[in-house]
C-alpha cells in the first residue's frame, strides 16, 4: 500500500516537473517575443522619421536586399501585428499550463499526506 | 541576526514565532538582491547611452573631411592603411534586420530617438530601485522597532470598563511613532485571505495614490473594528479577546492572528488587516498575552517599550452644544437618564436625588438653576414631576428648562448624537432600543412634559431614529432641531397633545 502510493507520488511528481518546464519555456518564448515586440517599436519609429529619400535595405542572410521605404513599414507593421498575436497566444497557453499545474499541486499535497501517514504507521510499528 | 535573537531571548515573555528573525533576514535578501540587479541594469543601461553620446559626437564632426585617413581592420589580426569616404552616407541599423541609408544628419535625429528610449528604461529602473531601496529600509526599521533598538515607544491603554457607553465602537489608542508604514507588516498570516496588495504595497515611502489608496484601507478596516467590536459586544459575556463569535471571517482571522503577536513578521505582506489586528491584539485580543503584558511596562507583547495608558474613571466627557450655547456632559446626561429611568419607574416626585439639580459640573446645570430662579419655581423638577405624573400635562416652565429637561430626557436615549467622534453608537443604541419598548410610555409622557418649544418624536420607537439622524452632524443643538422637528411632527400627535403644543408655540411666539 505504501508502495503503491510512493509509486504514485512519484509519477505525479514527474509529471509536475514536467509541466513546470513547459510553463518556463513558454515563459522564455514569451520573453524573446515581448522583446522583439520593443524592437519592432522602434524600427516603426525610426521608419516613420526618414523620408524617401533614404534607401532602406533588408538584411536576408547575407545578403543586403533593396526595399520600399512604404514597403518596409507595412512589412514591419504586420510584423508587428503577427508578434501580438503570437504573445496572445503564449498568454492563453501559460494560463492554462498554471492552472494544470495546480491541480498537479493539489494532487501532489494530498498524495504526500497519505503518504506520510502511510509510512509513519508502519514506522511506528517497527519502532 | 545575533543581535535579534538575544533580543529575543531578552524578551522574555514575548511568545514571538521563531520565524520572525528568519522572515526578516529573507525578505532583507530578497530586497538587496532586488536592489543589485537594479544597479547592474542601470549600470548597463547608463554605459549604452555613453556610447550613444560619442556616437553622435563623432557623427557631428565626421562629415567636416570628405575623407579621413584612417587604418581599416582587416581580418581579426591586422589593419591596413585606408581612406574614409563619403563621410556623409551612413547606413543605419534600425533593428531587425532592417538598414536605411542616411545621412549624418538623419543618423543623428535616429540616434536621439533611440536615446530617449534609453532615458525611458533607466527612468523605470531607477524608480524600481529606489522603491525597492525603500522597503528594504522599512524592514530595518521595523526590525528595530521589534527588536527593542529603536526610540519607538509603545502606548497602550488597556480599556477594562465593557459596559460603559461606548456605542459599539472601541476607541484605540494609536501608538506612539507608529506611522502608517508601520503597520503594514504587522499581523501577516490574516492576510491570506484577504491579500490585496503584494509586496510593493510595503514601501515606507508611499507616493500620493498609495497614500489615498492607504487611507481608503484604513477605514475599511476601521469599518471592520466596528462590525467586531459590535459583534463582541453584543454577545458582551465574553470580553475574552479571542472572539469565540466565529461571526465574521475577520474574526476568525482575528483568533489566529491573535496566536501571532503583533509584531509577527511574515513573508507575505499583504496591507490589510495589519492595523486592526494589531490593534486588536492590542486591547481585545490575546488576553493571555495582555495579562502578562499587564505585569510588564516596559517588555511588551511587542517587544517594544510600551506605556500603559488608561483613561480616568469618568465617563468620556464630551462637549455637546445643545440650545443656547450650553454644553453638557457625557457623564452627565448618563446620570440624567439612569435617574430619568428610575423616574419614569418609580413615579414618585421625590425619585429623583438632589444632587442632580444642584451639582453644578457643566454651565447647563448653572442653566437650569438660573432658571428656576427666573420662574419663582425653586425647584424644577417639582415641576416636571408634577407633570410627569399627570399624562400630557405640559409644563409651564420657560422653553429653556424644559428644553434642558428634554436635553435630559433625549440623553436618556438619545446618546447617539452626544458623540460626533466616539463611534460606539451601534451597540449604545441597541441597548437603548432594547430598553425602548419597555420605556415607551413613560418615556413619552415625560417627553411631553418636558417640552415646551422643543420636539418629541411621534412615537416612542421611531424616537431612537431621529436621534440616530441627528447624530452625525458634529455638535446639534438639539433644542432647535427640536423645534424645526416640531413643525412635521406636530401634526402627527395626538389632538391633545397637539393642542398643547400649539398652544405652547404659540405662547412662545
Amino acid at each position: 500500500m505504501a508502495e503503491a502510493i510512493q509509486k504514485k507520488l512519484q509519477s505525479e511528481l514527474e509529471k509536475y516537473q514536467q509541466l513546470q518546464k513547459d510553463v518556463s519555456k513558454s515563459m522564455s518564448a514569451r520573453q524573446k517575443l515581448e522583446a522583439q515586440l520593443t524592437e519592432n517599436n522602434i524600427v516603426k519609429e525610426e521608419l516613420a522619421l526618414l523620408d524617401i529619400q533614404n534607401t532602406v535595405y533588408k538584411l536576408i542572410g547575407p545578403v543586403l536586399v533593396k526595399q520600399d521605404l512604404d514597403e518596409a513599414k507595412a512589412t514591419v507593421s504586420k510584423r508587428l501585428e503577427y508578434i501580438n498575436g503570437e504573445i496572445q497566444r503564449y498568454e492563453t497557453l501559460l494560463k492554462e499550463m498554471e492552472r494544470k499545474s495546480e491541480q498537479h499541486r493539489e494532487v501532489l499535497s494530498s498524495l504526500q499526506h497519505v503518504n506520510i501517514f502511510c509510512f509513519e504507521m508502519p514506522q511506528a510499528a517497527d519502532m | 541576526m545575533a543581535s535579534v535573537h538575544d533580543q529575543m531571548a531578552a524578551a522574555g515573555k514575548v511568545k514571538r514565532s521563531k520565524d520572525l528573525p528568519q522572515g526578516v533576514e529573507r525578505l532583507k535578501e530578497e530586497h538587496r538582491k532586488v536592489v543589485k540587479d537594479c544597479r547592474s541594469q542601470i549600470e548597463h543601461w547608463k554605459k549604452v547611452e555613453n556610447d550613444y553620446e560619442s556616437l553622435q559626437e563623432r557623427l557631428r564632426t565626421l562629415p567636416d573631411k570628405l575623407s579621413y585617413d584612417i587604418m581599416v581592420p582587416f581580418g581579426p589580426l591586422a589593419f591596413m592603411p585606408g581612406k574614409l569616404v563619403h563621410t556623409n552616407e551612413l547606413t543605419v541599423l534600425l533593428g531587425d534586420n532592417w538598414f536605411a541609408k542616411c545621412s549624418a544628419k538623419q543618423a543623428d535625429a535616429l540616434v536621439e530617438h533611440r536615446k530617449k528610449h534609453v532615458k525611458n528604461t533607466l527612468d523605470d529602473l531607477q524608480k524600481v530601485m529606489k522603491n525597492f531601496q525603500n522597503r528594504a529600509d522599512f524592514t530595518d526599521d521595523l526590525e528595530k522597532l521589534t527588536g527593542d533598538t529603536g526610540d519607538f515607544v509603545d502606548i497602550r491603554e488597556e480599556v477594562i470598563n465593557e459596559e460603559e457607553v461606548t456605542k459599539g465602537k472601541h476607541r484605540l489608542a494609536h501608538k506612539a511613532n507608529s506611522k502608517p508604514k508601520q503597520v503594514y507588516l504587522l499581523e501577516l498570516e490574516e492576510d491570506k485571505e484577504k491579500k490585496e496588495g503584494d509586496d510593493e504595497r510595503t514601501t515606507g515611502v508611499l507616493s500620493e495614490e498609495e497614500l489615498w489608496a492607504r487611507l481608503d484601507e484604513l477605514e475599511r478596516q476601521e469599518e471592520l473594528q466596528d462590525e467586531r467590536y459590535r459583534y463582541t459586544r453584543l454577545d458582551s459575556t465574553d470580553t475574552n479577546g479571542e472572539d469565540t463569535t466565529s461571526s465574521s471571517e475577520e474574526e476568525k482571522e482575528a483568533d489566529g492572528g491573535s496566536d501571532v503577536q503583533v509584531n509577527g513578521h511574515q513573508k507575505e505582506n499583504g496591507w490589510l488587516p495589519t492595523s486592526i489586528t494589531s490593534q486588536m491584539n492590542g486591547t481585545n485580543g490575546s488576553h493571555p498575552e495582555d495579562e502578562e503584558e499587564e505585569d510588564c511596562d516596559e517588555e511588551a507583547g511587542n517587544g517594544l517599550p510600551t506605556i500603559y495608558f488608561s483613561h480616568t474613571a469618568e465617563f468620556k466627557k464630551v462637549r455637546i452644544n445643545t440650545g443656547k450655547n450650553t454644553t453638557l456632559k457625557f457623564s452627565e446626561r448618563n446620570e440624567q437618564k439612569a435617574q430619568a429611568k428610575r423616574k419614569k419607574k418609580s413615579g414618585k416626585s421625590n425619585g429623583h436625588s438632589p444632587h442632580e439639580s444642584y451639582k453644578i459640573t457643566s454651565p447647563a446645570d448653572i442653566y437650569r438653576v438660573f432658571v428656576d430662579l427666573v420662574n419663582g419655581e425653586p425647584i424644577p423638577r417639582k415641576s416636571i414631576l408634577k407633570s410627569r405624573s399627570r399624562e400630557n400635562s405640559m409644563c409651564s416652565d420657560t422653553s429653556e428648562s424644559s428644553t434642558a429637561d428634554f436635553e435630559e430626557r433625549r440623553a436618556a436615549f438619545g446618546r447617539s448624537w452626544s458623540h460626533d467622534d466616539a463611534t460606539h453608537s451601534d451597540t449604545s443604541d441597541g441597548i437603548t432600543e432594547e430598553e425602548s419598548p419597555t420605556g415607551t410610555s413613560p418615556r413619552t409622557n415625560g417627553r411631553f412634559e418636558a417640552f415646551t418649544g422643543t420636539v418629541i418624536e411621534k412615537d416612542p420607537l421611531p424616537c431612537s431614529i431621529p436621534h440616530l439622524t441627528i447624530a452625525p452632524p458634529a455638535l446639534p443643538t438639539i433644542p432647535e432641531r427640536k423645534l424645526e422637528e416640531v413643525g412635521p411632527e406636530a401634526p402627527q400627535e395626538p389632538p391633545k397633545r397637539m393642542s398643547k403644543f400649539k398652544a405652547t408655540q404659540l405662547h412662545q411666539k
